[in-house]
């Protein structure tokens, strides 16, 4: 029939893809959604007797908690990421480049080895309490870490290159002309950043605002060494502490709920509050010299900010280290830990890319509703929290298959499920890049569409599909509870070394293998901001 | 050829990845291989290492463990039914071993000379569970602002004289969902939410996920007591020897409710494919080598009677226990939990 119409336009070659691909994309994200859904069908039926004692006794103070985290975490990531980005974007001064870098460190301490370092900074005659005496008098009193203050803090300095980093790049991109036609008017530097500059990068605040709180609510490393209770924490708690685990797929199916308000939520917000560039008198920002005085006190800010939030805790991390290794408390028990992180990750990311391949080329090359459904299927594990994805497949396999409750397979089904969307988002991006044109060309050669994804394809799109894999492998080495609560014997992984070993405040045999994953996930980080940035 | 080399580059990445899975997987059957002993544990890595160790050492048998929360390797055993790899499970809380008894994730243990080792009431009526070691929940107070006589029934601390000056265990913890079944089992429902009630108010926010840090507030003056496992009062006094704190033992008086004791116990899964090197390890437990080690290092009292425990504690002859029999524990526990969440304990 082809032969009729030499004329046949490329486009309708569409129809001659194998459906099997939509079929495979469509078992994926079943299989992705489907501990979601169970949950959801378990907690819905559950007994109401079961409902009405947690709404009773947990509820309103998880909620409360949970959100006071949330508001607490906010204010002080706003605060330092809107005056850091300030300060390095509108001045000058000797060293302020390297700031750039440095301010990304944080990202690569997991929240729980932040928390555990603070557990003992913060402890009652701790290291910060007696520099706090010499200041304030031997009967003051620094809070302590199993507080709220104590959970705010830990998980801001986590938490606030986020915010830094969107508004950062707001800030440069900005058109510096709004704020001299203010200061020209009479308006103070003051009363311009409140007025004009402030609201002009709120839609960026927001955004990033918005990812800081989706990792304070679902955090469970930091705020479960720090015992403070948020809805994640307590899923935890109810399935540890109870013989059934119905009243955690009650607080999951709530925690899970808000976290689609929230998502909602944002979208709304950032769409109604969009600005556009509608004159072409742009001009970017050139950051000032600023006086030697200035520039100490800028320094100094930037030096506690850093310090508070990856200087100390690195450095007290590798004092351990020293120690435990001059102790001998680094043996082959310590290197098999190691292999047991890297080979699940490695496992978990390969696994990953595999999956993501069909449902990131019908993302970009399908955009039928059926398509829509299996991407957006696919990311539903991006706003589960690590005990709730978790619980999710455990209830599932239970179920269904309990034959495979115990092995790896389990725990590598809660990985993908809760890792899957960030490979995903990467390898989406990288496929939207390549023109159809190249395939369709191999196709009109006469390549079949297997022959034409591996020739022509994947060679294009390896590196951008390589750095979701590095991105993968890297949360899987941080992740903490589905480790915790799925793990088979003998596959305790170092973030799970690290949280036994922190909990009972065994903080030099906690600190080889904290200290370890954040070397590997330094690079892993500026990667990703290199890449960021061009 | 360069073109040739570069075709095939995909194909390469691909045989890396299946090379690497499958010496992954040769990896994982590995582990799962050989003939070691696979044992559960609640207890602290610290305290029973050691002791898997000088068994391991001993007997030639290797020892794997995983550690996890008592309740969930219950949930665990369960769900993974015949196909556990666990052969031993060890807890520190004979309600949760109970627990497993009553699911039938136990099997009776029948090593020879137990009656003469383990006293009948520290152990499962069909020996499935083992008591290893005895751990009592009583006060400690603060000697500088608690005369031991103000103190005589663990109900007094509900008393509004305490108020703002208590410290408790969080609701989540063992100890505590323990203590309240006891009581609850010799004053009833009623007397006990009253109890936790008054309990609650009168600690207000000293409320704790660790032991320790309960020993620590009473230590520091913070409050004047707190409800503890009575080695925690030891830990601290081995560290701070001149902390002016002491642990206080309630509901002496003659036909007293006496305090609460818990075990830590043992027992081999029913699903075990290793029987003769379960029963070693729960034959090494409980002799006087392996009590030393597994009570004495935590200055709990060992349940074998010819082994004598930590030169500091009170000889558990010397005083009055609460006569709710271990093995009630299990069932006592999840009415339990609601009294203490209806109370609304954190």
């Amino acid at each position: 029939m082809d032969s009729a119409n030499p004329f046949l336009p490329l486009s309708s070659l569409r129809f001659r893809f194998p459906s099997p691909l939509v079929l495979l994309g469509f078992c994926l994200a079943i299989a992705l959604m489907l501990p979601l859904l169970y949950v959801a069908f378990s907690a819905m039926t559950a007994d109401p007797a079961v409902w009405r004692r947690l709404w009773a006794t947990r509820v309103p103070e998880l909620f409360l908690n949970t959100f006071s985290l949330s508001l607490g975490v906010a204010v002080i990531n706003l605060t330092l990421g809107v005056s850091l980005a300030w300060i390095l974007t509108r001045y000058t001064f000797v060293g302020s480049k390297i700031w750039d870098w440095l301010l990304i460190l944080p990202l690569s301490i997991p929240s729980y080895v932040l928390a555990y370092t603070y557990t003992y900074l913060l402890k009652r005659g701790g290291t910060l309490e007696q520099v706090w005496q010499t200041i304030a008098g031997p009967e003051a009193v620094f809070f302590s870490p199993f507080s709220f203050a104590g959970a705010v803090l830990v998980l801001a300095l986590n938490t606030f290159p986020f915010v830094y980093l969107l508004a950062r790049s707001a800030l440069k991109n900005f058109n510096i002309s709004f704020e001299e036609v203010a200061r020209t008017t009479g308006a103070d530097r003051v009363t311009t950043f409140f007025r004009v500059s402030l609201p002009l990068i709120r839609p960026s605040l927001i955004a990033g605002l918005f990812l800081a709180i989706l990792y304070v609510a679902s955090d469970f490393g930091a705020v479960s060494l720090l015992r403070f209770q948020t809805f994640t924490y307590a899923v935890y708690q109810q399935m540890t502490g109870r013989f059934d685990n119905t009243a955690a797929t009650c607080l999951s199916l709530i925690l899970v709920a808000c976290a689609f308000v929230f998502l909602f939520g944002e979208r709304w917000f950032r769409q109604r509050s969009r600005f556009y560039q509608t004159t072409s008198r742009y001009r970017k920002p050139v950051p000032q010299p600023c006086r030697p005085l200035t520039a100490l006190l800028f320094t100094g800010y930037l030096l506690l900010v850093f310090g508070a939030a990856f200087g100390l805790p690195v450095l007290l991390l590798i004092q351990w280290t020293v120690k435990a290794a001059s102790a001998g408390e680094i043996s082959h028990v310590f290197i098999g830990y190691v292999w047991n992180s890297i080979s699940l990750s490695g496992i978990t990311a390969t696994a990953a890319v595999i999956c993501g391949i069909p449902l990131a080329y019908l993302a970009c090359r399908r955009q039928t509703w059926a398509s829509t459904f299996c991407v957006q299927g696919a990311y539903t594990g991006y706003i589960l929290p690590g005990p709730v994805a978790a619980l999710a497949v455990l209830v599932l396999v239970s179920q269904t298959v309990p034959q495979l409750y115990g092995t790896i397979l389990v725990l590598l089904m809660a990985y993908l499920v809760h890792f899957l969307p960030a490979a995903l988002q990467g390898m989406e991006s990288t496929l939207q890049q390549l023109t159809p044109n190249l395939e369709e060309a191999a196709r009109s050669l006469g390549a079949r569409s297997l022959r034409t994804f591996f020739h022509v394809t994947l060679p294009l799109v390896r590196g951008g599909f390589l750095s979701a894999w590095i991105l993968v492998f890297v949360q899987c080495m941080k992740e903490l509870p589905a480790s915790l609560l799925l793990r088979p014997v003998g596959f305790d992984t170092l973030a799970v070394r690290i949280w036994l070993e922190a909990s009972e405040e065994l903080y030099q045999l906690a600190a080889p293998p904290a200290l370890l994953i954040v070397v590997i996930t330094i690079p892993v980080v500026l990667l990703l901001m290199r890449k960021d940035r061009t | 050829m360069k073109q040739r080399i570069r075709r095939n580059r995909p194909a390469i990445l691909l045989r890396h990845v299946l090379l690497f899975l499958v010496a992954a997987l040769a990896f994982l059957s590995w582990v799962f291989a050989g003939d070691t002993l696979v044992v559960y544990s609640g207890r602290a890595e610290r305290l029973i290492q050691p002791v898997l160790d000088a068994f391991q050492a001993e007997s030639g048998i290797n020892v794997q463990m995983l550690t996890a929360d008592s309740t969930a390797l219950i949930n665990r055993l369960q769900m993974e039914g015949a196909r556990t790899p666990a052969d031993v499970l060890i807890t520190n809380d004979a309600g949760t071993l109970e627990r497993a008894r009553e699911l039938q994730l136990l099997q009776t243990t029948t090593i020879p000379d137990l009656a003469t080792t383990i006293p009948s009431r520290f152990r499962a009526p069909d020996n499935s569970w083992i008591g290893l070691s005895g751990r009592i929940w009583v006060i400690v107070y603060n000697t500088t602002m608690v005369r031991p006589g103000d103190i005589s029934s663990i109900l007094d601390l509900a008393d509004p004289q305490w108020k703002g000056k208590i410290a408790i265990p969080s609701a989540g913890s063992v100890y505590l969902q323990t203590g309240v079944s006891v009581i609850r089992a010799v004053k009833g429902d009623e007397v006990t939410t009253a109890f936790l009630r008054g309990l609650k108010d009168n600690a207000g926010s000293f409320v704790y996920g660790k032991n320790r840090q309960i020993v620590a507030a009473v230590a520091r003056g913070e409050v004047a007591a707190g409800l503890v496992n009575h080695y925690y009062i030891n830990r601290h006094l081995a560290k701070h020897p001149d902390a002016p704190i002491a642990p206080l033992l309630t509901d002496q008086e003659d036909q007293g409710m006496g305090v609460v004791l818990n075990a830590a116990g043992v027992g081999i899964t029913a699903q075990t494919k290793r029987l003769a090197p379960a029963q070693a390890l729960v034959r090494f437990l409980i002799s006087p080598k392996g009590q030393r080690m597994f009570a004495n290092v935590n200055k709990e009292y060992p349940l074998n009677p010819h082994v004598t425990a930590a030169p500091e504690l009170l000889p558990l002859q010397s005083f009055q226990v609460a006569l709710v029999p271990l093995s009630r524990l299990a069932q006592l526990r999840n009415p339990t939990m609601t009294v203490i969440e209806d109370v609304g304990l954190r």
